[in-house]
């Protein structure tokens, strides 16, 4: 019988080549979009190291010498203690669990600042992500130690002066953080003070779209919090109600502290958002992609097995006839449009491995190729296609069941 | 003809279903995806001008005493505003403004205030951004010298803060200082992104003309407006030799501009993602290209097969056309013109459902990279219907039905005689 499947297929050569072509062509480009998910999503599904949910932003701005409450002639120092005021209210808020201020340390961050690492002739090269924030703000994001620490001994361990670490430093060597918990490191070169490692942190991820990174975490210094701007706090999972507005109206009777004043308060909920749009747009973009190559997939089976069977009318009416069961008939039709995707599929592998190894796959794991991944998606890419093809095969197939072999033969 | 065709659409239902349905999908995707990118470069208020705009998005800069390859980018001091592009005679209008806007406690003393987007501007930014002023004005070059407190601001904060558009001469507080409305202007979608704003207020009311990093940074950037009869190449020539006297004259206190190729036009802008490299229109053009061929391509394979199915049905009609004389070139034109007009019915279907879906699902198909407005993003008839939109579609119709129809219709006007009319031909 595959005999004859095969001789039938040859027979139609000209309609299953366009078949064949445009199987090719969508099962290429199917395996780039499954590849593409595939790693996207097994980065998304890895931990990220802190927890924004019940956290919100506080911004502020200097008012001018228009505002009535314009204090002149307002000296840094004071500016600084401003913050540090503002901070303390913050804390005394009953619905806020943790409140903290840094300098471009927040998840989801458009903004960054780096350093390099010191010990003894190690340097660690390059940007090393570098946050400097008060010794609450492991708690308002729930880092989690790597060694089992809290958030609460974390905290502490900042304001005594000791760093935090997570990820692996000095390059090639990849001196992993939880190995170096408890040497002394220098920062920026500046070999007047050393720093104690304190804890390592469980691996962070800057965004939930990209892989783990190094980080560095030290406390801010308070010659710093006059600009410092990024006010972030947790509020009780019990009265994370309306914070926004509750905040508000807050604003200018308890924080316009020195020339500062509250604008503007967000969740994280909007902050992720809004900084992953870029990311979450391309995702958009790719799930229409494979949603319009599977309809087309499905279109073209569809139309293509229609006329196939309304030809073949005589010939399945025969074969009915001579003992072939509904079933067979069926199974025929199907096995018909899945060899031609079977026939295809080595080229298109042929292909995906080029593509591959041009790096034109996502960059996962130092790598934009591997033998486990090509696995997956390439059978991903396949079942795809298979079950679009079966869908597509299915509707024309069972009207084919439903020929009666009397009737259709009538003429003969 | 017509008739014809209908009749054969006719005959065969589910193939005209399944053909049309896929022309439509085609067109529909192809359709979403310029208009993704036409809301980026297309003309609508108040950037009818894009075609004209010349931006200088970011300073680039570097000084002597810093190492090797470092530099520093980001928006520009006024400084800059006010001795590279105020001297700078060129172009028709100067428009100088704050590259992001800013949350901002706006509201009238004594009552609830609201956060609002404000973005501090010169008077020459509304001669480049045509807002639609619903009363009142925008402030002038005067004003903005004298740095008067005066505010533009949108119907929709007139209304919250006064309960009228007619707010012009009110006054309101911004962070607790006080401002005078001039004019209330429509308000503005997120997609114009050096229009948008909620409040648009003097800058030189505000400290923000002094305030500076490294110098020459600031807060501003600037976008300039191409006059009539000079085209954006000669008005940027006209700038690179403004700009290397003004480059020469900075190198005397260290400093030295980088300037990547800029000012930049709205199409180069739109894929301008980082202030510290020059944008590459080509990859973003080529990766188009791509995707508009991969949209085409496979629905063509599909309906090509289709056609080609639809044709073999027909062998006998046409050879007894050519026995009585047809040529070869009428059959394949006649077979061309039949395709086109079910091509013709897919995508006028494909280019409605995907003026629905931007209408209808605006906010995720138009969703911005790196945007913190406070608005959400929002179109309007003015951006999506272009004359330019139906363009396209006609144009990737008409390419759709070539690739589509082409190989078969040549097979078709190529079938020997003799065979077909035997009924041999059907392979």
């Amino acid at each position: 019988m595959k005999r004859k499947l095969f001789k039938q297929i040859r027979a139609e050569w000209r309609t299953n080549v366009w078949l064949a072509l445009e199987l090719l062509i969508v099962s290429v480009v199917m395996w780039y979009i499954v590849d593409y998910f595939y790693i996207n999503l097994t980065i998304m599904s890895q931990p990220r190291g802190y927890d924004t949910e019940h956290c919100y932003r506080l911004s502020f701005n200097t008012v001018t010498d228009k505002n009535p409450g314009f204090i002149k002639d307002r000296t840094y120092e004071e500016t600084c203690s401003d913050a540090d005021e503002i901070l303390t209210r913050l804390k005394h808020l009953p619905f806020v669990e943790a409140a903290s201020l840094s300098v471009n340390s927040h998840p989801y961050n458009g903004s960054s600042n780096g350093t390099s690492i010191q010990r003894d002739s190690l340097t660690q090269y390059g940007f090393l992500p570098f946050y400097q924030v008060t010794p609450d703000f492991v708690k308002v994001f729930r880092y989690e130690g790597f060694g089992g620490e809290s958030a609460e001994q974390m905290a502490d361990m900042i304001e005594k002066g000791e760093i935090l670490m997570a990820g692996s430093v000095f390059g090639d060597l990849k001196y992993s953080a939880e190995n170096l918990v408890g040497l002394d490191f220098t920062l920026d070169g500046d070999t007047t003070r050393t720093y104690r490692l304190g804890a390592a942190l469980r691996p962070v991820r800057h965004n939930d779209y990209t892989e783990w990174g190094t980080v560095l975490v030290k406390k801010l210094p308070l010659e710093y919090y006059g600009w410092a701007g990024e006010y972030c706090i947790r509020v009780r999972p019990d009265m994370d109600r309306d914070i926004e507005k509750q905040l508000m109206d807050m604003s200018e009777s308890l924080f316009h502290v020195g020339n500062n004043l509250l604008v503007n308060v967000t969740s994280f909920k909007f902050v992720r958002e809004r900084y992953q749009q870029a990311q979450s747009n391309q995702m958009r973009d790719m799930i229409f992609l494979l949603c319009f190559l599977l309809l087309n997939i499905f279109l073209g089976l569809f139309g293509t097995f229609w006329f196939r069977t309304q030809q073949r009318t005589g010939e399945i009416a025969i074969r009915m006839s001579m003992g072939a069961t509904k079933t067979d008939i069926f199974r025929r039709l199907l096995t018909e449009g899945l060899i031609l995707l079977v026939i295809v599929t080595p080229f298109a592998v042929a292909l995906d491995c080029l593509l591959a190894w041009n790096e034109f796959s996502q960059f996962y794991e130092y790598s934009h190729i591997g033998w486990g991944r090509m696995t997956v998606t390439c059978c991903g890419a396949f079942l795809l296609i298979a079950l679009m093809i079966a869908g597509g095969i299915w509707i024309p197939a069972s009207r084919a069941r439903r020929i009666q072999p009397a009737i259709a033969l009538k003429d003969e | 003809m017509i008739k014809e065709t209908i009749y054969n659409l006719r005959h065969q239902p589910v193939v005209t279903v399944v053909t049309v349905t896929g022309t439509a999908l085609s067109i529909f995707l192809i359709m979403v995806f310029v208009m993704m990118n036409q809301v980026r470069v297309a003309p609508f208020a108040p950037e009818s001008n894009r075609d004209r705009f010349l931006h200088y998005n970011w300073l680039s800069f570097k000084h002597e005493s810093w190492s090797e390859g470092s530099d520093s980018n980001g928006p520009m001091a006024w400084k800059v505003v006010n001795d590279l592009f105020y001297t700078f005679k060129s172009p028709e209008a100067v428009a100088a403004y704050t590259s992001s806007t800013d949350v901002k406690s706006v509201g009238i003393q004594g009552e609830k205030t609201f956060a609002a987007d404000v973005r501090e501007t010169n008077s020459g930014y509304f001669d480049v951004f045509d807002f639609s002023f619903v009363s009142g004005r925008p402030f002038s070059r005067e004003e903005e010298d004298a740095g008067l407190p005066l505010a533009v601001i949108d119907t929709n904060v007139a209304r919250t803060l006064f309960g009228t558009e007619q707010a012009e001469g009110k006054r309101f507080q911004i962070n607790g200082g006080d401002y005078s409305v001039v004019g209330v202007v429509r308000p503005v979608s997120p997609i114009a992104d050096r229009a948008y704003a909620h409040v648009w207020i003097n800058t030189q009311s505000t400290d923000m003309p002094s305030s500076t990093w490294a110098e020459i940074g600031g807060s501003y950037t600037v976008t300039m407006l191409v006059p009539d009869g000079k085209t954006a190449g000669e008005v940027k020539g006209d700038f690179n030799r403004h700009f290397e006297a003004y480059n020469s004259g900075l190198g005397k206190s260290g400093w030295t501009i980088i300037n990547r190729n800029r000012p930049y036009t709205q199409e180069k802008l739109a894929v301008s993602d980082f202030a510290n490299v020059e944008p590459d229109l080509e990859t973003y053009r080529k990766t188009g290209y791509t995707i508009y061929a991969i949209l085409l391509l496979v629905p063509a394979i599909n309906l090509a097969g289709m056609t080609h199915s639809r044709m073999r049905r027909r062998v006998g009609e046409i050879a007894v056309r050519r026995a009585f004389g047809a040529t070869r070139f009428r059959i394949f034109s006649d077979i061309i013109t039949e395709n086109m007009l079910i091509t013709l019915a897919g995508g006028l279907i494909g280019l409605l459902l995907s003026l629905l879906a931007a209408f209808g699902f605006g906010n995720v198909l138009f969703a911005m990279n790196y945007n913190y407005s406070l608005s959400p993003v929002s179109v309007n008839p003015s951006m999506l219907l272009q004359w330019s939109t139906f363009g396209w579609a006609l144009l990737f119709c008409f390419i759709l039905n070539l690739l589509s129809a082409g190989l078969p219709a040549i097979q078709m006007s190529r079938i020997g005689l003799v065979n077909s009319l035997r009924g041999g031909a059907n392979k």
